[in-house]
């Protein structure tokens, strides 16, 4: 069957190519051919792609005779097209097969040229990565036929991965493609019921416990009295000084427990504080001068600050009477 | 039950594991001037507030003198412990008032000890 289906697929190109030579019989060079090349190509893909071309050929070549001059030239096109340099004998085969057969020559070759670059690809992609046909061909043990999906999927991987100007692979393409045949080996097949599936139950809520009782943190205590074992090294030594306030950490973070979230324009603009004291005189003028002290200075918080002109409002304030006197 | 039989296990098991190795812990001054000394630094610390902004009103030449004197009468009536220059920077270990070094809080005698048996970080003995 492989012999047939590579005889017809290098007929074509032969018959095509020697029909200017109308010397031997088309048949005859096929078989010479088939005779000298070694296809390795799977069962199945070379059936259905016989199939394929041979109700393609029976529908359209009966239109077209012979045009094997304008085919060739065709032909050369579409391989240069194509970019990759087929087997110049695998070419004329497939020409001699499209002749041979009563369809449109041009159609046949061109098809037939398609599914030699395909055999192609398929090939050199079981030479590089053979490992997921293997995967497929070892789990299945029957021959399957390769869906078209799988088939389509790799090839747009590869064109994918031949296009990319950045020279990055894209991987989903290629991930999918393996995880779907993963996924059809996993999931095919008997259950063999090994492994029960955890029982997800809703676990109940938590004790609402009010307060840990004084046994409880006495319970901890312990506990942790007892797992705290002396240090064994002096990291270890200063791992616990650490945990305990004694070793600052490093790096040393000078604003560790100075947490002022305030904005400057609070620490300085602290006109709004002096609400509380009369408009003129001694007192103002003193407070002002009391503000631009503190205005200046960056180690008080801004509710420092703020006590300390509430206390000169309080002071000032019970003196009332006395300021009046005078 | 569970947890009884676990507190008991803990116990059993702290006797027989020495407890992790203590601290020296201080739990005594020195002498008595050293605890009086530690009383008023506490007391300043607590009055530094007050006194600092009674001292502002007394010193200044913007307020009306009778509210500074009534302010000198204010700060008088403060405890006599609550102001910082009757704190004296004793020796933190010998508690001696005289030849202590700021920096390590010690007096020369212990200064010296300790850096000779180099236990004193970074402190060598002058050589030029």
């Amino acid at each position: 069957k492989d012999k047939s289906a590579a005889s017809k697929d290098s007929s074509p190109e032969e018959a095509s190519k020697r029909q200017e030579d109308g010397a031997e019989t088309p048949k005859q060079q096929l078989l010479d051919i088939i005779g000298n090349m070694k296809v390795e190509v799977s069962y199945r893909k070379k059936l259905q792609q016989l199939k394929a071309s041979e109700s393609k050929k029976q529908a359209l070549n009966r239109g077209e005779g012979p045009d094997s001059e304008g085919s060739l030239p065709q032909g050369t096109a579409e391989d240069t097209q194509r970019g990759k340099p087929l087997n110049p004998e695998l070419v004329k085969a497939a020409s001699a097969v499209a002749s041979s057969l009563p369809r449109n020559q041009k159609q046949t070759e061109s098809e037939l040229l398609a599914q030699l670059r395909r055999h192609e690809e398929t090939t050199d992609k079981q030479k590089k990565g053979g490992i997921i046909n293997l995967r497929n061909v070892i789990s299945e043990m029957t021959v399957k036929r390769q869906t078209p999906a799988q088939r389509n999927v790799r090839l747009s991987g590869r064109i994918s991965l031949q296009l990319d100007e950045d020279g990055q692979k894209i991987r989903p393409g290629r991930s999918s493609a393996q995880s779907v045949d993963s996924r059809r080996s996993l999931k095919v097949g008997k259950r063999l019921n090994i492994f029960t599936k955890a029982s997800t139950e809703p676990e109940h809520a938590l004790k609402t416990v009010s307060s840990p009782t004084i046994w409880d943190l006495e319970f901890a205590k312990e506990v942790a009295a007892v797992t705290a074992q002396p240090p064994r090294n002096g990291f270890e030594e200063m791992i616990q000084w650490t945990k305990e306030g004694i070793l600052w950490e490093f790096p040393i973070d000078n604003e560790v427990g100075m947490e002022d979230d305030a904005e400057f324009h609070e620490h300085i603009f602290l006109d709004k504080h002096l609400e509380g004291f009369p408009k003129e005189g001694p007192i103002r003028h003193f407070m002002e001068l009391v503000i631009c002290g503190l205005s200046k200075n960056p180690y008080l918080t801004v509710k420092q600050k703020v006590e300390h002109i509430e206390w000169f409002q309080k002071y000032f304030e019970e003196k009332k009477e006395l300021l009046q006197e005078i | 039950m569970a947890a009884a039989a676990l507190c008991w296990a803990l116990r059993a098991a702290r006797q027989v594991l020495p407890p992790p190795c203590p601290r020296q812990v201080r739990s005594y001054y020195v002498d008595w001037r050293m605890l009086r000394d530690v009383k008023r630094r506490k007391t300043a610390y607590e009055h530094a507030d007050e006194r600092l902004r009674i001292n502002a009103i007394r010193k200044n030449s913007i307020l009306p003198k009778e509210l500074q004197e009534v302010a000198d009468k204010e700060i008088a009536a403060l405890p006599r412990d609550s102001c910082p220059v009757r704190i004296r920077n004793r020796c933190v270990l010998t508690s001696r008032p005289r030849g202590v070094k700021r920096r390590w809080r010690l007096s020369r005698i212990v200064f010296r000890h300790f850096a000779d048996h180099a236990q004193m970080s970074g402190v060598q003995r002058a050589m030029w």
